[in-house]
């Protein structure tokens, strides 16, 4: 069943972030092996991350983590190393 | 006319905002049950938790998903729990509202050193147009687009019209026209009709976005004949009518919805009205 919007989880039920865990979030988002999303391979230009995939990222990141993203820390996304870091960053922040 | 959405499934792709959401809240009205997709962040999805009650405040059922109806995992996933809401009845009527694409020129200018890149005219094409084809082929598979259901696909002027870094949503426009022709055809022996609505300029979110906006949405309105732009509930009152046709007779067609906007010439009409 595909997630609905009135069943999106709630705050309590989130995962702990994992940078493996992330690693293998981002792969399936971007159909790639998750070999290929190295710390440091770029999202835009060694992945082929388009605009339509990164709204996919922040979707499912939003979904996965008690998290709200801006446009503007989008653009600022991209690696994998970037993603971490932000989403560690926020959840400190929330804590 | 008799009211053939009472108690049926309606399915909006693209259903939390513009044209889409007016066409789902204007279905709900007439007691249809509405499935809607749409691919939103946080604050959307807050938004479209918000339409769902609205439209269930109708006394109807509502299920919006937040999937990005444009990629095959979604559009796979989505099939199968639309055909578990309907009960495996045919929807009455699918809309197709997809709006996101790449709104970058063809060729770097002087104020833009960017121009549009392969990934970007085909991401822009793929979603705009071609997940038309591929909606409808999976919901003609899953029996919910089958005898009685009307198909629409929101096109634009864009398709004879140019306007600065709209040209991949121009030639996605120009493909859907040209797809909803060849369906039309395809799906004639299933009793399925599917037509493209051509709103006029119309001010969503959606059209926010587009460089350069201001200027094309003040001249529009000046130049349409009934004085004002196109309203995403001009668009939800097209698809209310259309899908209530007894027949699929209607179909295969680009129909405007723009007041005569697009026939107008320049702004003729609008001096007329100043003065009557």
């Amino acid at each position: 069943m595909a997630e609905e919007t009135r069943t999106a989880p709630d705050r309590a039920s989130h995962a702990a972030l994992d940078r493996e865990r992330l690693r293998g979030l981002l792969a399936e988002i971007l159909d790639v092996d998750v070999a290929q999303i190295s710390d440091q391979a770029h999202f835009v230009d060694d992945l082929g991350v388009d605009s339509l995939m990164a709204l996919e990222i922040t979707v499912r990141l939003e979904a996965e983590f008690p998290v709200k993203l801006a446009e503007e820390e989008l653009t600022q996304l991209a690696t994998l190393d970037d993603t971490y870091a932000l989403l560690d960053a926020k959840l400190r922040a929330a804590s | 006319m008799r009211n053939r959405l009472r108690d049926r499934w309606c399915l909006v792709l693209g259903a939390s905002s513009g044209m889409g959401r007016a066409t789902a809240l204007a279905l709900a009205e007439q007691g249809a049950h509405v499935a809607g997709v749409h691919f939103d962040r946080a604050d959307g999805v807050q938004a479209a938790r918000e339409l769902e009650c609205t439209l269930r405040s109708q006394g109807v059922r509502a299920h919006l998903f937040n999937v990005n109806a444009a990629s095959d995992r979604g559009r796979t996933r989505l099939v199968p729990a639309l055909a578990e809401l309907t009960g495996g009845r045919p929807l009455r009527t699918v809309l197709h509202s997809l709006a996101f694409g790449s709104l970058v020129p063809f060729l770097p200018t002087d104020d833009t050193k960017q121009a549009l890149t392969r990934a970007q005219l085909e991401m822009t094409l793929d979603v705009m147009a071609h997940s038309l084809v591929y909606w409808t082929q999976d919901l003609l598979a899953a029996g919910l687009v089958a005898e009685g259901t009307r198909i629409f696909a929101m096109t634009s002027a864009g398709t004879s019209q140019v306007l600065p870094s709209y040209g991949a949503v121009s030639a996605a426009k120009a493909a859907l026209e040209s797809h909803v022709r060849q369906l039309a055809c395809e799906l004639a022996p299933h009793g399925a009709s599917v037509n493209a609505l051509r709103a006029g300029v119309t001010v969503t979110p959606s059209l926010l976005r587009i460089p350069g906006h201001e200027e094309f949405v003040g001249d529009s309105a000046a130049g349409n004949p009934h004085g004002r732009l196109t309203i995403p509930e001009d668009v939800a009152e097209a698809v209310v009518l259309l899908s209530n046709a007894p027949s699929s007779w209607l179909t295969g067609n680009t129909i405007g919805v723009d007041g005569a906007e697009l026939v107008a010439a320049g702004a003729t009409w609008s001096r007329r009205e100043a003065t009557r």
